[in-house]
C-alpha cells in the first residue's frame, strides 16, 4: 500500500502557498520519512523559485484548466469564482484576499497514494504523531476537537458549525484510504460544493465564503445518517492551532515561537514557545516570514 | 402480563398533545395505549387509545396543582407494566428493546436526558434544585413501573409527599424551594427517602434516549424566544423527524405548548389514515 502526503497550494496576490508547501514537504521527509505530492496551479513558479522542488516533491500535480477531463490532473472551471476573505497579520493588520480553496474535494481522485494524509500547507510539522494514522484501522480520520494555544478565545465556532448546527470537523488535516466508502464521501463532498448555496442555507451557514471545514462537516454528518456516527474517527494526537491574530515569530528545527494575542490588550502579545508540537498556523504572513528565515539558514 | 403506554391529560391542550404522541407511538410500535382524562377526545382520535379512562378521583382541579393527581396513575393503569409518558412527547422509534430492558426493574426513571444533537445534558440550568439539595436527578417525562410490592411502596410514599408537598419540599428543598409541586421533585424526594436511586435508574446505558428540548440546556450561546424559533424542524413523509439537521430517535420531549404545528398532525394522520 502506497502512503504519502497530499498538499494543495494555490497562491493569491500576497500569500505564497507553494513556499509553505515546499517547506512542509521538506519537514515531512525529515520527520515522517514519507513522500509528498503537491496539487498546484503554479507549477512553473514552483520550479523557478525552488529548483530542487522535483526532489522535494514526489509528484507535482498540475491543475488542468478544463471542464472535460480530470484524468491527468485536477480539473477546474475557467469560470471559477474566487471567494475573498480577511487575512490578518496579528491583531492590527488585515487585508481581504482571494481564498482559492475549492479543490480539496478532488483529493480522492488526484492522490497518487492508497493511504493519504491531506494537509494544509500552514501546518508546522514537528513530531511523528501522524505516522500512527497509517497504523489505525479507521479509513477516515479527521480532527473534531482542537486546542487554541492562546487559551482565552471563544472557540465555539470550532465545536459546531454554528450555534445551533452540526459538529465541526477540521478539513485542515484528513487521513483517508482509497475505499468505496471514502469514494462516496468525496463524491458527496463535490455534490455539496456544487450545490453550496443550497447546503449553506439548509445548514444555516452565514459565512460569505466557501469553507472546506463546513463542507467536510456536512458530508460527515450525512455519512453518519444525520446523527452521531462512526464514519469519521479522530486523528492521533491533538490539533493545536494559533489564529491569524497571533504572530508566528520563529521556527527553529522543532521549536516554534509565537507572539500570542493578549486578552483585552489589542496590539500586545505574549511570547510563548513549543517544542515538538505540530501546530496549525493560521497567520500565513508571519508563517512565510519564518519560512523565509529558515530557508535562508539552510 | 399486559403492558402499555399511559398518558394523563388534564385539559384539552394536553389531550391534543396526547393524541399526537399516541399517533407517533402507533407508527412505530404495536403496543397498547391508554389515556386518563376527564376531557373529551375528538372522535377521530378515540381509536388511538385502547382505553380511555376517567381519573380514579380528583382532588386538585387547579391546573398548577393537577400534577398532584399523578401518583394515582399507579392505581389507575390498566397494565401490569406501564410506561408513563408526558403528553408533549413524540415517540420516534420502536421501543421493544426498551420494554425488554425495563424487565430488569420494578421502577425505572431517567437520570439523564439528551440534547437534539445527541449529547448528554450537562447544563444544570433547570436542575439546580436537585444539585444543591443533593436529590437524585430524576426525570418523570418518561418512567416505567411494574405492578409489584416495591412499586406500590414507592407510590405510597409519593402519595404521602404529594398530599403534604409543602412540608416535604420544605424539608428536602431548602434551596430553590419551588412555587408549585413537580413530579420530578416528588419522585426524587421519594427516592432519596428510600435510598433507591441506584435501583430505579441506570447511569451506563444511553440507548434509552429522551431528548429534552428546553432551550437553556441545548448548549446554545444565544438563547432567545422558543427553541423552535431558533432551530429548524422537519418531519419527512415517512415520519423521520429532524431538528437542526439531526435525525431524532428515542422519545422527543418538545416541552413547548407552541410547538405543535398543523403539518405535523396532518403528516401523522395521513400516515395512519385518520
Amino acid at each position: 500500500m502506497s502512503k504519502g502526503i497530499l498538499l494543495y497550494a494555490r497562491n493569491n496576490s500576497k500569500i505564497d502557498y507553494t513556499k509553505q508547501a515546499y517547506f512542509l514537504a521538506k519537514r515531512v521527509k525529515n520527520i515522517l520519512g514519507l513522500p509528498t505530492s503537491i496539487v498546484t496551479d503554479s507549477e512553473l513558479y514552483l520550479k523557478t523559485q525552488f529548483p530542487d522542488c522535483e526532489k522535494v516533491f514526489d509528484k507535482i500535480i498540475p491543475i488542468v484548466w478544463s471542464e472535460n477531463s480530470n484524468i491527468d490532473g485536477t480539473i477546474l472551471s475557467k469560470f471559477e469564482n474566487h471567494f475573498y476573505k480577511l487575512y490578518r497579520d496579528g491583531t492590527i493588520s488585515k487585508q481581504k484576499l482571494a481564498f482559492k480553496n475549492q479543490l480539496r474535494s478532488s483529493a480522492y481522485d488526484v492522490t497518487p497514494y492508497n493511504e493519504t494524509l491531506l494537509l494544509d500547507t500552514d501546518i508546522v510539522l514537528s513530531n511523528t504523531n501522524f505516522l500512527h494514522c497509517f497504523e489505525q484501522k479507521n479509513n477516515f480520520q479527521i480532527y473534531h476537537e482542537s486546542f487554541d494555544l492562546a487559551g482565552f478565545r471563544d472557540y465555539s465556532e470550532f465545536k459546531y458549525i454554528n450555534d445551533i448546527g452540526i459538529k465541526f470537523y477540521w478539513a485542515t488535516i484528513v487521513f483517508f484510504r482509497k475505499t468505496e466508502e471514502n469514494k462516496i464521501f468525496f463524491d458527496l463532498l463535490k455534490h455539496i460544493q456544487d450545490n453550496w448555496n443550497h447546503y449553506k442555507s439548509v445548514f444555516q451557514i452565514n459565512q460569505s465564503y466557501f469553507r472546506n471545514d463546513h463542507a467536510f462537516s456536512i458530508a460527515i454528518h450525512i455519512m453518519n445518517g444525520y446523527t452521531e456516527g462512526d464514519f469519521a474517527s479522530s486523528l492521533p494526537g491533538k490539533l493545536y492551532y494559533t489564529t491569524d491574530k497571533d504572530i508566528c515569530w520563529d521556527i527553529d528545527k522543532n521549536k516554534i515561537t509565537f507572539l500570542l494575542e493578549k486578552e483585552n490588550y489589542v496590539g500586545e502579545y505574549t511570547l510563548a514557545s513549543w517544542n515538538d508540537v505540530t501546530i496549525h498556523v493560521m497567520n500565513k504572513f508571519s508563517l512565510n516570514r519564518c519560512i523565509d528565515k529558515e530557508l535562508k539558514n539552510v | 402480563m399486559s403492558n402499555g403506554f399511559l398518558f394523563y391529560a388534564d385539559g384539552n391542550e394536553y389531550v391534543t398533545q396526547a393524541c399526537l404522541s399516541a399517533m407517533s407511538i402507533k407508527t412505530k410500535n404495536d403496543v397498547s395505549i391508554s389515556i386518563i382524562t376527564k376531557n373529551k377526545i375528538l372522535p377521530k382520535y378515540q381509536g388511538l387509545f385502547d382505553n380511555i379512562l376517567e381519573p380514579l378521583w380528583l382532588e386538585h382541579d387547579d391546573s398548577r396543582y393537577s400534577i398532584l393527581n399523578r401518583w394515582k396513575l399507579y392505581h389507575n393503569t390498566p397494565y401490569d407494566k406501564t410506561i408513563v409518558l408526558d403528553t408533549d412527547t413524540l415517540v420516534l422509534q420502536n421501543l421493544n428493546l426498551w420494554w425488554k430492558f425495563f424487565e430488569n426493574y420494578n421502577l425505572f426513571f431517567l437520570n439523564k436526558v439528551f440534547t437534539y444533537r445527541s449529547t448528554i445534558v450537562t447544563d444544570n440550568y433547570y436542575r439546580k434544585l436537585f444539585e444543591t439539595n443533593h436529590l437524585p436527578n430524576l426525570y418523570s417525562g418518561m418512567h416505567y413501573f411494574l405492578k409489584s410490592q416495591k412499586s406500590k411502596d414507592f407510590f405510597a410514599l409519593v402519595e404521602l409527599i404529594s398530599k403534604n408537598w409543602e412540608m416535604f419540599y420544605g424539608q428536602f428543598c431548602k434551596e430553590y424551594y419551588p412555587k408549585y409541586p413537580s413530579m420530578d421533585v416528588s419522585f426524587s424526594i421519594a427516592s432519596k427517602i428510600l435510598d433507591n436511586d441506584v435501583e430505579i435508574t441506570n447511569n451506563i446505558v444511553n440507548f434509552v434516549k429522551f431528548v429534552h428540548m428546553k432551550k437553556n440546556i441545548q448548549n446554545w450561546k444565544n438563547v432567545t424566544g422558543e427553541w423552535h424559533d431558533k432551530v429548524g424542524t422537519y418531519l419527512s413523509p415517512n415520519l423521520d423527524f429532524y431538528v437542526g439537521n439531526y435525525l431524532q430517535t428515542g422519545i422527543f420531549h418538545y416541552a413547548s405548548k407552541n410547538f405543535l404545528l398543523d403539518n405535523i398532525f396532518k403528516k401523522y394522520e395521513k400516515f395512519l389514515g385518520i
